[in-house]
């Protein structure tokens, strides 16, 4: 297995990928600020509180573009792990590592989000009968056992190729896990409470406010997993020539 | 790191190995061949990375670079004619407790080859552990349990030994009875890689000792 | 004897490999007892847990006794993976199992269905009389047994692979139950709205059909990943 591979090790090499993201961040920081301020701003200051939900319907905006994000996670793990399995790129490991735990908290957030609104408009903090919070919480649940997994064993190369295999496991048991929960939810909704669909009443002022953050909220996930994974390669490679001249040079 | 002459086509050939465990170097370009009728004895310090050397060789560690070929082919393809073609023991010696001698024998030659209970037993036999064919794993000795995991020695038509310190438990006569085994499959074209500080006597025996170059 | 030649005619085919692991796995489990009977107890008494701890009527009982029954299942099915594999990690017999010349999901199947004969099996077999002592209703009988039947040879495989990748820890009951419990909701949803959707007086067909449909596609994936995972582990 090894060896036919090296050039592309070296294609995908974190020395690369860092010079890459140096030159990248200033303005995906940039873009990041831009959007997350107008999206911020609009759904807070200038879209008209909705005629059903009042200024709860604010909320939505966040939650929404939280938990499509959380939804790239694991096809993001999968996809990385596997790289990580066929062709032993480090950094993509270095990316799945950091992706668990963000994905966990992007996860967290869009229940925590969810259940806001929810405590508002229908008077409960959770509720069993929204397919959407239960397969979350699900999805919660499978990235939790991801990073236990990552801490639970020792050897990083086994660790990594351990939690590759585990995602894309999980990356088909949550597709698997999401479509049974919808149909378990379909039965057992016996007097069916305000739905979370987000579109029917609301202009498009909403959605474009939506869009907007759901675009913010993607440059903060690509700019968190950039900086992890920048820390990740000093440490993993503070061995390597260009990491020493690196700090020397910061020093 | 000794480097050994390559004949015109080895059985084994290891072309430069590199393996890291952690941020530690074990050996680098690391190269041997290995022919019928020889026997290599791996040498090295504790941690010198010769039990990682074995797991290599027999694939079950691939965290390395390098080419391993097998009759000229090389491996990463075809594990499997390889496979049929070795057998490894190693520090573990699949022996289960509380199965029998027997049943264990039964179980790991099917893994490999058919072999009849008449043949295990004489194999048991030969090992010394006659009458020891139908009692648990767990009343035996160590040195009896390492017997029992040699056995397969005379079960398997396995061209290459690959055998991680198998005198460790072993009596003195045991040690003899291994010593003849190895010696008897290089005689017949068989060829082993084998690690021990024991010191082998055994004409066409070469050495290799890992941990030098540090 | 002639070492070097003729190895590749001598080779044992898949199956008799396949055969002998199936047997010695039965064998072991015989031997040790306990791996037949730790699952099949703690089923009992989780069950019986629940009349004490939720209620005694049997018109509450009636309505919870399907899930109590699949959960406690899983329940046991997770505490009975723990020793799948483990000893022959400890003994060595695992690095032997890779090193065999035949396909290593061939074998981690056989281990597989080993596995489940032994603490599945007897789950499935007792849990009729379980649901009786939860009142549940006659028409639930045959389709909760075959959804069992269905079903926990699903939760086995995944769980296989979460044990495959651990296999090397010290201790890993925890880290077992946090990843495979989740993988395995969607076999609980589907046998027990097998179970309700009978005692509502409808087919349970389709869910039995999903739940089928779900073992097929576990046993053809679940024991490759398995393989991968072992190699994994043992790298």
């Amino acid at each position: 297995m090894s060896g036919r591979w090296q050039w592309f090790h070296r294609l995908g090499s974190p020395k690369w990928f860092y010079e890459k993201t140096t030159r990248w961040l200033p303005w995906l920081v940039g873009a990041m600020a831009l959007f997350l301020t107008v999206g911020v701003a609009w759904a807070l200051l200038f879209l008209p509180p909705d005629y059903q939900q009042g200024h709860t319907s604010r909320i939505l905006v966040v939650h929404v573009a939280v938990a499509g994000t959380s939804l790239s996670f694991f096809p993001l793990m999968a996809a990385a792990g596997t790289v990580t399995l066929v062709w032993r790129i480090k950094l993509a490991d270095m990316v799945a590592k950091h992706a668990a735990p963000l994905g966990a908290w992007f996860t967290f957030l869009t229940l925590a989000s969810g259940s806001i609104w929810g405590s508002v408009m229908w008077g409960t903090w959770w509720e069993w009968t929204d397919s959407r919070l239960v397969s979350m919480l699900f999805q919660l649940f499978l990235l939790l056992g991801v990073i236990s997994l990552r801490t639970a064993i020792e050897n990083a190369e086994t660790a990594a190729r351990a939690c590759a295999l585990l995602s894309i496991v999980g990356c088909i048991n949550v597709v698997i896990i999401k479509y049974s929960v919808d149909w378990w939810n379909t039965l057992h909704q016996p007097s069916s409470p305000i739905s979370m669909e987000v579109g029917n009443p609301n202009g498009p002022e909403f959605w474009v406010a939506t869009l907007v953050m759901i675009v913010a909220v993607y440059l903060f996930l690509a700019v968190s997993l950039i900086l992890a994974t920048r820390n990740e390669i000093l440490e993993r490679e503070n061995n390597a020539q260009w990491v020493r001249e690196l700090v020397a040079q910061a020093r | 790191m000794t480097e050994i002459s390559q004949d015109a086509s080895p059985l084994l050939e290891v072309r430069a190995l590199t393996c890291e465990r952690g941020e530690r170097l074990l050996f680098r370009d690391l190269e041997f061949s290995l022919d019928s009728g020889q026997v290599l004895q791996v040498k090295g310090g504790n941690g010198s990375g010769k039990t990682t050397l074995m797991r290599i060789v027999c694939g079950l560690n691939d965290s390395f670079e390098g080419e391993l070929y097998w009759r000229g082919d090389a491996l990463g393809e075809r594990w499997d004619a390889f496979h049929a073609n070795l057998l490894y023991i190693g520090h573990r010696l699949a022996v289960n407790h509380v199965l029998t001698p027997l049943e264990n024998l039964r179980w790991s030659c099917r893994l490999h080859d058919p072999a009849d209970d008449s043949g295990i037993r004489e194999a048991l036999a030969e090992m010394d552990l006659a009458g020891y064919e139908d009692s648990p794993c767990y009343s035996l000795s160590a040195g009896q349990q390492q017997r029992v995991s040699l056995a397969r020695l005379l079960l398997s038509s396995a061209a290459l030994w690959i055998l991680d310190e198998p005198f460790t438990t072993l009596d003195v006569d045991g040690v003899a009875l291994l010593e003849n085994l190895v010696a008897r499959h290089a005689r017949e074209g068989g060829a082993v890689l084998i690690t021990t500080h024991h010191k082998l006597v055994l004409p066409r025996l070469r050495t290799l000792t890992l941990g030098v170059a540090r | 004897m002639n070492r070097t030649g003729n190895s590749a005619m001598n080779r044992a085919n898949a199956g008799a490999a396949f055969r002998a692991t199936l047997k010695r796995d039965l064998l072991i489990s015989v031997k040790r007892r306990n791996d037949i009977l730790n699952p099949f107890m703690f089923f009992i008494i989780v069950v019986s847990l629940f009349p004490i701890g939720i209620s005694p009527e049997s018109a509450m009982l009636r309505q919870i006794a399907a899930g109590v029954i699949w959960i406690a299942v899983l329940l046991a099915s997770m505490l009975s993976m723990d020793s799948l594999y483990r000893s022959d990690y400890e003994d060595g017999s695992l690095e032997q199992l890779l090193l065999s010349s035949q396909p290593l999901y061939l074998l981690v199947f056989a281990k597989n269905i080993a596995h489940w004969l032994v603490s599945g099996l007897p789950v499935i077999l007792v849990s009729p009389l379980l649901a009786y002592m939860l009142a549940l209703p006659a028409e639930g009988y045959l389709t909760l047994v075959l959804s069992l039947l269905l079903g926990t040879p699903v939760v086995g495989m995944i769980g296989a692979i979460a044990v495959a990748l651990t296999v090397g820890l010290g201790s890993r009951g925890l880290i077992l139950a946090v990843i495979t419990v989740p993988m395995s909701v969607p076999v609980l949803i589907f046998g027990t709205l097998a179970v309700q959707n009978s005692l509502a007086g409808g087919s349970p067909l389709g869910y039995l059909a999903l739940l089928g449909a779900m073992l097929a596609a576990a046993a053809s994936l679940a024991p490759v990943a398995t393989a991968a995972a072992l190699r994994i582990s043992l790298n």
